[in-house]
């Protein structure tokens, strides 16, 4: 009896072992044949105009351009709404194919990930309530500043409050980081401005205001590939494509109701390559 | 899987605030927790239905909705209609505390219920009011079988804590996720958070096995 007991229970770890080491890469691994054409892409989405839930299907911008590009590229795609932290993890593990979820490229990412052509041009601004002094980056020293967690609005935040300041509070969500501030529990909010400006329009009863700070360096969106992964010429390609044949365009224009700026896409692309 | 060592020690002091802050909270909420558990506890064994109706809905309501539902109304919306802002230590002290009290509310009854109704008689006979047999007689014998049960609830409390994280409470879980966000690595951050968790909790259950020990009778 004593004898069969350890050997269960030693059955019982071994198993929580190995269930433990490999994770969740069953049956939603990484498609690396031609053969089956539907590629498993990550996204959080909550982060309205990009990705955001609408009565329960994925809308947005990078919906749009995902579909566009693997399209173009020939793969059909199955996007998963993961969360940002969970994204970022799948696609290190080689659980997923790609991640499209207004992902800003930058060498930090790049030592672990790989990254198409950028696709998006954003700006961190912030968001402040009507009435509030702030007029720029440096009226933020000393304030309290909620940024959603790994973001670039958080590494700007940590550079005019220090690393890991105690001011600084980090949220799941921008929406989340934006309610803590119309709470008071924080004096301004810094995110893409693609969500700011989004948020702002889609409020106007909450008497929010935006500001700009030159000085905030612009950034570049990316789709995210595993490291090595061997999407990434074909997607590059098709990025061009659908720039030259006026697809972007009509996409940027649904979404933000304005004409984007190719030439500044174009050009950032050319020093990416 | 290379582990890596530096970057835990980089965040070290920030687990360790972090951690302070989870054995703070935790605490507060058992507790608060205890004291209103034992308060609605009773509530909910009074003999007149009417009066006890509230403290039955309030079990019903704090048992039957998600802990990490709460958090989020009582941090957004709760808090900040008392004191204007929002407060993450208030928030997560007050929803550690009421998601508590449901549970040791139950404990408490059953505790209560478990002691032989000749007790409360001989105490009675004995002279005594309904509230000093009560505290003389009947709550230190229940409070005995209480113990196991009390102690699975605050080791879950201990666990839940982590959950502040989502409203930026910095104790250990927010801190293992601004770590994963700051090296986009999951395994070290996150083992580094389950393995302060679990020092807590077992530091938890052996006070409780040696408040056990203290109390035996037999």
């Amino acid at each position: 009896m004593k004898k069969s007991f350890s050997l269960v229970m030693a059955l019982l770890i071994m198993s929580v072992i190995m269930l433990a080491g490999c994770g969740t890469s069953s049956n939603n691994g990484s498609s690396s044949t031609k053969s089956e054409k539907t590629l498993h892409v990550v996204t959080d989405a909550s982060y309205a105009p990009f990705e955001n839930m609408d009565n329960g299907k994925m809308v947005g911008f990078d919906v749009d351009i995902m579909n566009a590009v693997a399209k173009d590229a020939g793969y059909k795609v199955k996007m998963d709404n993961v969360g940002w932290d969970a994204a970022f993890a799948a696609l290190e593990g080689n659980n997923a194919d790609a991640g499209i979820s207004a992902i800003t490229i930058n060498n930090d990412r790049k030592q672990t990930y790989d990254f198409s052509l950028p696709y998006f041009q954003s700006k961190n601004e912030i968001l402040i309530k009507d009435g509030s002094t702030i007029s720029s980056g440096k009226d933020l020293k000393g304030k309290t500043i909620a940024v959603q967690n790994a973001t670039t609005g958080q590494t700007i935040a940590e550079g005019i409050l220090g690393k890991n300041s105690s001011k600084i509070k980090k949220f799941d969500t921008t929406p989340l980081a934006i309610q803590e501030m119309l709470n008071n529990g924080a004096d301004a909010v810094v995110a893409d401005s693609g969500v700011v400006q989004a948020y702002v329009k889609n409020n106007p009863d909450q008497k929010l205001k935006i500001v700009d700070d030159p000085s905030f360096p612009s950034e570049y969106y990316g789709i995210m590939f595993p490291k090595g992964s061997k999407l990434v010429p074909a997607f590059n390609k098709a990025i061009k494509k659908i720039i030259s044949d006026g697809t972007y365009a009509k996409i940027y224009k649904a979404n933000f109701g304005k004409d984007p700026d190719l030439a500044q896409i174009k050009a950032e692309q050319a020093k990416a390559e | 899987m290379n582990f890596r060592w530096d970057i835990i020690a980089a965040y070290a002091p920030f687990f360790l605030k972090g951690t302070l802050l989870t054995i703070g909270l935790s605490l507060a909420g058992i507790f608060f927790g205890t004291i209103l558990g034992l308060l609605i506890g009773l509530g909910k064994i009074m003999r007149n239905k009417w009066l006890a109706f509230p403290f039955s809905l309030y079990i019903t309501i704090f048992r039957g909705t998600p802990l990490f539902v709460q958090i989020l109304i009582i941090h957004f919306g709760f808090v900040p209609l008392i004191i204007g802002k929002t407060n993450s230590i208030f928030a997560g002290i007050l929803s550690l505390s009421l998601n508590s009290a449901a549970y040791t509310a139950e404990i408490f009854r059953a505790g209560i219920q478990s002691i032989d109704k000749g007790q409360m008689e001989a105490s009675r006979s004995l002279g005594m009011s309904h509230v000093q047999a009560m505290r003389h007689v009947i709550l230190p014998q229940a409070f005995k079988r209480m113990i196991p049960p009390l102690g699975n609830e605050f080791i879950v409390l201990i666990k839940d804590s982590s959950l502040l994280a989502i409203i930026a409470c910095q104790e250990i879980m927010y801190w293992g996720r601004a770590m994963q966000g700051q090296y986009y690595r999951v395994w070290e951050p996150y083992f580094t958070a389950a393995a302060i968790y679990l020092v807590l909790t077992y530091s938890m259950s052996l006070l409780l096995n040696y408040l056990e020990r203290r109390l035996a009778t037999e």
